[in-house]
């Protein structure tokens, strides 16, 4: 064997080396990436111990509109404002979301950058990652919007702890009760807010004092 | 007569479950303690105009008794997160089986007495430890609607020994299960002992006081709600709807206990 080969041969090693080394970052980044929070979800609190309330305790696993595995503790970290809907919904559901977006308009730049926003569905059955991602693009809902499905006993499970009624026809369309929740970075309840066009100012009061609680853990307060 | 519908039902429930070409040994068996519920028609107590009178209900196996309190101590002793001394709050209200002597000791309520002071979370977890789920609505209603007798219609004899039990509170220390006569189908105890949880108990009422509800059932319970009843004679059924939708899933109460369901499509499970 001559030098060249040798030299060669050494050489394909180590870019193979450097490919499966390449691939298994890859695999673990695709893996941790099932645990990572939703865009833009820079944790603003120390990971506390989940507290006895929190929602997060939860250990079902959910579907994002990008198909994505997604668990309900990726969402802790700041305060989450949350409803429940279905995509086919005409009359409450895109009422409901406007709510929520008066809710995120009406806050201040420092809060409204540092919260996120929550719509998990009712519909099992019909709302796959990809009729969510087209209801995200029909109503024009940005990276800090996380859109959730899973199983029907998971959906049911989670409506039991937000207290949201609901009820499926023999047409497929749901009868549901309205409530938007907020909950604090730790995942608890820190208001309820049921119905539909209601003044985002309680909402707003909700999501500043969710942020005291947090920010008197996080060594930078800008918050005001 | 009980003996022979027993096996026409597990013949039904075999069938049901065998695909062609199975070889007949491959049959499963309807597990201990549950017996098949043929597939029926269920009429909801409260229903809009524009839903159907009746609901088509599935095959499926049903606990023959409610869980007792031997079955949950197998649960907790094997599941310490459902030790009273340690479930989360969220999940189970301060009564949570309160009336147990002891995280893993009963005291004095009897061992085959049904298990009550559990949440909707605990009786869910029990059933999906035991390869089960909560009976539906649908399922519960179409099952409760049989007497010793028939398999359905109201039975006056029943409906008033139904109201005779609602009448009285019930005893500090429960009864054990299966003392009462098994109806047409071999459940016992639907009636007369315990209330039970159910799958979708929150269905029942959907309307609620806020004015920004979507609600087929926009009837309120009193008065007007008997109107757009199924049968406005049937208190019994009245009462355990408004029971139902009284409740809130980490609610415990002293005679609020539950039973397992399992559907015959493994698939649907």
């Amino acid at each position: 064997m001559n030098p060249g080969t040798m030299m060669a041969g050494s050489v394909h090693w180590r870019l193979r080396s450097l490919i499966a080394l390449a691939m298994a970052s890859a695999l673990a980044c695709a893996a941790l990436a099932a645990d990572q929070p939703p865009c833009c979800n820079k944790e603003i609190a120390p990971a506390a111990p989940l507290s006895d309330r929190s929602l997060y305790q939860l250990e079902s696993s959910w579907t994002n509109d990008a198909g994505g595995a997604v668990r309900l503790g990726s969402l802790r970290g700041r305060p989450q404002v949350v409803s429940m809907f279905f995509a086919s919904c005409q009359f409450t559901c895109p009422v409901l979301v406007n709510d929520m977006k008066r809710i995120e308009s009406a806050l201040p730049e420092n809060l409204r950058t540092n919260i996120g926003f929550v719509l998990v569905t009712f519909d099992a059955e019909r709302d796959t990652p990809g009729a969510l991602a087209a209801f995200r693009k029909l109503h024009g809902l940005p990276a800090n919007w996380t859109l959730l499905r899973a199983g029907p006993a998971d959906i049911l499970e989670l409506s039991a702890l937000l207290g949201v009624k609901y009820k499926k026809d023999v047409r497929g369309q749901f009868a549901h009760s309205n409530v938007i929740t907020v909950l604090d970075a730790g995942g608890e309840i820190a208001v309820q807010i049921p119905g539909l066009n209601r003044d985002p100012a309680e909402a707003v009061r909700a999501i500043r004092a969710a942020f005291q609680r947090t920010t008197a853990f996080a060594p930078s307060s800008t918050i005001n | 007569m009980k003996c022979t519908s027993w096996i026409a039902c597990i013949v039904f429930a075999s069938a049901l479950t065998a695909a062609p070409g199975d070889v007949p040994s491959a049959k499963p068996a309807v597990p201990a303690g549950m017996v098949a519920i043929p597939a029926g028609a269920f009429a909801p107590l409260f229903r809009a105009a524009s839903d159907p009178k009746e609901i088509p209900v599935a095959a499926f196996l049903l606990d023959a008794h409610p869980v007792t309190n031997g079955d949950y101590l197998e649960f907790v002793r094997a599941n310490p997160k459902w030790c009273r001394s340690q479930v989360k709050r969220l999940f189970a209200d301060a009564q949570y089986l309160t009336a147990w002597a002891g995280d893993l000791e009963l005291g004095r309520v009897h061992s085959n007495a049904p298990v009550t002071q559990v949440s909707w979370f605990a009786a869910r977890a029990f059933a999906v430890w035991k390869g089960k789920r909560l009976p539906t609505l649908a399922e519960w209603e179409y099952a409760g609607g049989a007497t010793s007798t028939r398999t359905n219609g109201i039975d006056p004899e029943l409906d008033r020994r139904i109201r005779a039990w609602y009448s009285m509170p019930s005893p500090s220390v429960l009864p054990p299960v299966g003392r009462e006569p098994a109806n047409v189908h071999g459940v016992h105890d639907l009636h007369g002992l315990i209330w039970e949880w159910v799958e979708d108990f929150s269905t029942s009422m959907v309307t609620g006081d806020a004015r920004g509800d979507t609600g087929l059932d926009r009837q309120l319970f009193c008065g007007t709600g008997a109107d757009g009843a199924k049968d406005r004679g049937d208190y019994a059924a009245f009462m355990r709807y408004g029971f139902r939708s009284s409740l809130k899933a980490s609610y415990t109460v002293h005679n609020l206990g539950f039973r397992c369901a399992r559907s015959l499509d493994p698939e649907d499970s």
